[in-house]
């Protein structure tokens, strides 16, 4: 690896140069853009494999700290990989603004992955959040003009919460940094951890998750979940690691995370809220590791991504909410079922998938009494995707009897997409080939019995999904109010029940 | 634990409790609000509460002009990195606005009254 600050400096501010470049020249910089994006997740892969670390200072002495390390490569890998998909995969449907800001994304991104000083983290998860909004408002009716509003609303005031957070740890500390942290007050930590649990999508203050996934565009939606929602973990992931009562405060709010959004995942009929419900809980299970978190939240996002890319076209009579989404043309339908059931089973934790691995390495990294919370979540979480599979394959057996010509005809040739989803489809299976210690007979009868009993259970819950049986919590009251009520919480915890 | 008042009231706290009491009425406004326009202006008065805890806490040092200089008046400055920060967190408190704005005027043609009521359905 090339280790050189000007590298890395160019690594993180190249995406964002080109976006704004791109408003100049738009289709000339297009495929330069697809380049770079596959050019970062190829050196971020091989960094991972070969553990490289780095840390570097913007200007020197006195400056900005920044730091390539574990946390950072995975999510920049996820990230970049996950853009590269979405924007390959929806290219005929894009307009040229899209993939710029996308690009700008990138840079806020790896900014908010890698820096080590508060305020840093604080300037990217802004500019990570202005993004977001665009992409979301992208569609332009009413309902999506509103959650983009309650999104930048709910998102604004956490970020200003995590700025008085940040402050009062200024003023016994002197530095902005995140590992003199530990001489900060508590409040001063709570405030901050529960900014960063807004941005991240975790429960109670993750409520936004659902209405902006099932409200937003598909492409928009995808890139959401695989990347935007993980700007958040790695500065988790670094302040638990240093500290040991943040570190036990997440696992009371990742297992209520993982647990209760799973619960409303499974009474969920609606696709699109079903997936933000049950990004929430994974996320939850992510921050219960440090060490492994940001790993886990690559898997999970690029699997999102997948699954967002090839969730089923919506019936033409329910226009209510998928006026706009459709999955990509000039793929043929079988590829498209193959790669969501593969990207449902790795989120499942099947063996053989990439999801499995990753189970396994949280699994070893939990405390006793946390492994029985994270076995319910599993069995829930499969549930979840047991309706999901069922579904998508009921609507492609349903055309294909019914033979629609535009859905099923496999289009003449070999294009760009199909290459693309066959190779995600292949690296979920190959990445599960690099660990082989993972395989042995408790680990694989365990995840296999979690599947098998989540199809009996789906069958035991099919009857109680009624139409309004869950109600969507929509009122922005909810969601603005989210962070006090964690920021509370984590008070109580780390003052009087020290868990 | 107990809690010794006497020993909390300093000239310290005492600066900050008007950007504190701000900070309340924002928040309270923020919860309590009927329409997008109300939410966007408690919005404000948190972010201009905020920036004054920010300043005033630098301030404590403090509160001559940060100029390098052997003069006596200069000696007592206060700390200018948080205040150079502060200035991004300002820039970014209008860009907020900005959009939200935004946002308003293109809701506004549907649902001329902004009601949270309305729009939430």
């Amino acid at each position: 690896m090339i280790d050189s600050p000007i590298f890395f400096v160019v690594l993180t501010y190249l995406p964002a140069t080109l976006g704004f470049l791109g408003c100049i020249k738009p289709k000339f910089i297009f495929p330069i853009a697809m380049l770079t994006l596959l050019g970062i997740s190829g050196i971020s892969l091989r960094a991972i494999f070969s553990g490289f670390e780095t840390t570097y200072k913007l200007m020197w002495t006195g400056g900005i700290e920044f730091s390539f390390d574990q946390y950072t490569f995975p999510l920049l890998f996820g990230a970049s990989l996950s853009l590269l998909i979405v924007l390959s995969l929806y290219r005929d449907k894009l307009s040229h603004y899209f993939y710029q800001i996308c690009l700008v994304l990138l840079t806020a991104l790896t900014v908010s992955f890698s820096s080590q000083d508060l305020i840093s983290i604080y300037i990217a998860l802004e500019l990570t959040g202005f993004c977001a909004f665009i992409l979301i408002a992208d569609r332009n009716d009413n309902k999506s003009l509103f959650h983009s509003f309650q999104y930048l609303i709910g998102g604004g005031l956490a970020m200003l919460i995590y700025l008085i957070g940040v402050v009062q740890g200024f003023q016994f500390s002197g530095t902005f940094l995140i590992t003199d942290l530990s001489t900060a007050t508590t409040p001063a930590l709570c405030l901050i951890v529960a900014g960063l649990l807004t941005k991240a999508g975790i429960f109670i203050c993750g409520l936004w998750v659902p209405n902006i996934y099932s409200h937003a565009n598909r492409q928009t939606a995808a890139i959401l979940s695989g990347c935007v929602t993980c700007a958040g973990i790695a500065p988790i992931a670094r302040l638990s690691v240093s500290m040991e009562p943040i570190r036990n405060s997440m696992i009371v709010i990742g297992i209520l995370s993982a647990i209760i959004a799973a619960l409303y995942a499974v009474f969920e009929r609606d696709d699109g809220r079903a997936l933000g419900w049950s990004s929430v809980s994974q996320l939850g299970l992510a921050i219960l590791s440090p060490s492994h978190a940001c790993i886990y939240a690559m898997q999970h996002g690029l699997c999102k991504t997948l699954l967002f890319s090839t969730l089923s076209s919506p019936n033409k009579k329910d226009t209510r909410h998928f006026s706009e989404q459709e999955s990509p043309t000039n793929v043929p339908e079988w590829l498209l079922v193959a790669i969501f059931v593969i990207a449902s089973l790795s989120i499942m934790g099947l063996p053989f998938t990439s999801g499995f691995i990753t189970k396994t390495w949280l699994k070893g990294d939990l405390p006793l009494e946390a492994s029985l919370i994270t076995s319910t979540s599993t069995l829930l979480t499969a549930t979840v995707y047991a309706r999901l599979i069922w579904a998508r394959v009921s609507i492609y057996r349903r055309n294909i009897s019914r033979v629609r010509p535009h859905l099923i005809a496999i289009s003449s040739g070999i294009n760009v997409q199909t290459i693309i989803l066959l190779i995600s489809g292949i690296l979920i299976i190959a990445f599960s080939l690099s660990y082989p210690g993972a395989y042995y007979y408790d680990n694989i009868q365990s995840s296999l019995t979690a599947i098998v009993l989540a199809s009996f259970l789906y069958t035991s819950v099919a009857g109680l999904q009624t139409e309004n049986f869950v109600k969507p919590v929509t009122k922005t009251l909810d969601l603005v109010g989210a962070p006090f009520v964690v920021a509370a919480l984590l008070l109580a915890n780390l003052f009087y029940f020290k868990i | 634990m107990r809690f010794k008042i006497i020993e909390l009231v300093t000239l310290d706290t005492v600066i900050l409790l008007p950007a504190i009491v701000l900070l309340i009425i924002g928040c309270f406004g923020i919860l309590n609000s009927k329409s997008l326009i109300n939410s966007l202006f408690s919005l404000d008065v948190i972010d201009t509460a905020t920036i004054s805890i920010f300043v005033l806490i630098a301030a404590t040092s403090g509160s001559q002009t940060p100029i390098l200089s052997s003069a006596k008046r200069y000696a007592d400055y206060s700390d200018p990195y948080p205040q150079a920060i502060i200035l991004t967190a300002i820039v970014i408190g209008f860009g907020t606005q900005a959009l939200l704005c935004t946002i308003a005027l293109r809701l506004s043609r549907s649902t001329p009254l902004l009601k949270y009521t309305n729009l939430e359905k």
